[in-house]
């Protein structure tokens, strides 16, 4: 993300909190990297915050106090303890509701990557608590990228397609709506050192047929994996 | 930071000190101070009421493990807080897709300023000055995405609007936002 104006207006839009749920995680995975987007994110949430604070206090239930003391007691761990109940929920969410639009940094799971001879790529993608949905491999030696369909189901009228992020994007890239036999040049990724490989992180949004008519990701954002060396 | 929140803003400071310490009363008497204001952040964006519990409860564990991290230097606890109660509402809302039209309530339930004029903050009086200086429809689209939580796909849907154009109103709204409150003392 070279420009200021770009990075400034996504840390805006960040703390307004408009922004599609790829950006949204690449915003978060920025915040988290890189110092100068941080301090940005921060000065539009103060500049906007006043506007939160301005309403009317709304009592919460009475019996949610004694929920959230337990929530953070138990002795224990309070982190993996809160982890627990999150991924829980989160299961629970996956199971019950197909329409999980990610806040994709929530469903972001880095996983041991299969082992796969050769210098290879690969990034698993599934939502927290299910199956791999589909294996993304980058080869570099034969300049390709392929999309392997693990446990994804065919949705009817619809179609899987596959986006980019991370790795200096300004935005999510979409490389292509996923079919049977997913095969694209590994060149669209742009610059393909491995130091810049293993930035990138997959995703995969459920699109009207044909794939998203926007050139963002409109639909919900299903499953995430990273990049990691496969070898 | 403003004249009127700062005392408040002090007390949250030794609090939140207390709770990185891991004191479960400093956390109560902060749940207690804090929680009818995050509640009504939450409600906004959020309105099923279980998922507002679930959003708010999430906000205040995440104030427990993050309290460490908190820095008075660069945001007022109660904008810190703030912050935290609208992400855990505004990631909760998009997980479970609420959308409009599952909405319970209905839409044009007035959005605003509810806080009485004399209690309004120095900072509020003038981002509500600047706020006003923009076009009515562009009020609108920056207030419903930062009450309510709308996506510049929803607020497409609302106004009528292809993604793109919204994409390109907000930014334009905020970089215009950004220079009348930055320009002025």
């Amino acid at each position: 993300m070279a420009e200021p104006e770009e990075r400034d207006g996504l840390a805006a839009e960040f703390a307004l909190g408009s922004l599609p749920p790829l950006e949204r995680a690449e915003a978060e995975r920025l915040i988290a990297a890189d110092p100068d987007f941080a301090a940005r994110a921060v000065h539009w949430e103060n500049r906007l915050s006043p506007l939160a604070l301005s309403l009317a206090p709304v009592e919460p239930p009475a019996h949610l106090r004694d929920r959230v003391m337990q929530a953070v007691a138990g002795g224990g761990d309070e982190t993996v303890v809160a982890l627990r109940r999150q991924t829980q929920r989160w299961r629970a969410a996956a199971i019950s509701a197909m329409a999980l639009a990610a806040a994709l940094a929530g469903f972001i799971v880095f996983r041991a990557p299969p082992t796969l001879e050769g210098g290879r790529y690969v990034a698993v993608l599934q939502a927290e608590g299910t199956n791999p949905a589909f294996l993304a491999s980058v080869d570099l030696a034969a300049g390709t990228i392929r999309v392997r369909t693990l446990s994804a189901a065919p949705q009817p009228g619809k179609s899987y397609e596959l986006w980019a992020a991370g790795a200096g994007r300004q935005k999510p890239q979409s490389l292509g709506v996923i079919d049977a036999d997913f095969r694209i040049g590994a060149d669209k990724l742009g610059k393909v050192d491995p130091g810049t490989l293993q930035e990138t992180i997959f995703a995969v949004s459920l699109e009207p047929e044909g794939g998203s008519p926007t050139g963002e990701a409109t639909g919900p954002v299903l499953f995430v994996g990273k990049l990691v060396p496969a070898e | 930071m403003s004249i009127i929140s700062k005392p408040v803003d002090r007390d949250l400071d030794t609090l939140l000190q207390k709770i990185a310490g891991g004191d479960r009363q400093a956390f109560g008497r902060l749940y207690d101070l804090t929680s009818p204001r995050l509640f009504a952040i939450i409600r906004a964006v959020v309105r099923k009421p279980e998922l507002a519990e679930e959003a708010l409860q999430e906000a205040f564990v995440r104030v427990w493990q993050k309290a460490w991290a908190y820095d008075p230097a660069k945001a007022p606890a109660m904008g810190w807080l703030a912050t935290i109660a609208r992400n855990q509402a505004i990631d909760l809302k998009r997980r479970f897709a609420e959308k409009l039209s599952e909405r319970s309530e209905p839409e044009d339930q007035r959005i605003g300023f509810t806080m009485p004029e004399a209690e309004l903050a120095l900072e509020m009086r003038k981002l509500r000055e600047c706020l006003s200086r923009l076009p009515v429809d562009r009020q609108d689209m920056v207030l419903l995405a930062y009450y309510q939580g709308f996506s510049r796909e929803e607020l497409s849907e609302k106004f009528k609007r292809p993604v793109t154009t919204v994409k390109t109103l907000l930014r334009r709204s905020l970089a215009t936002l950004k220079e009348c409150l930055d320009g002025r003392a």
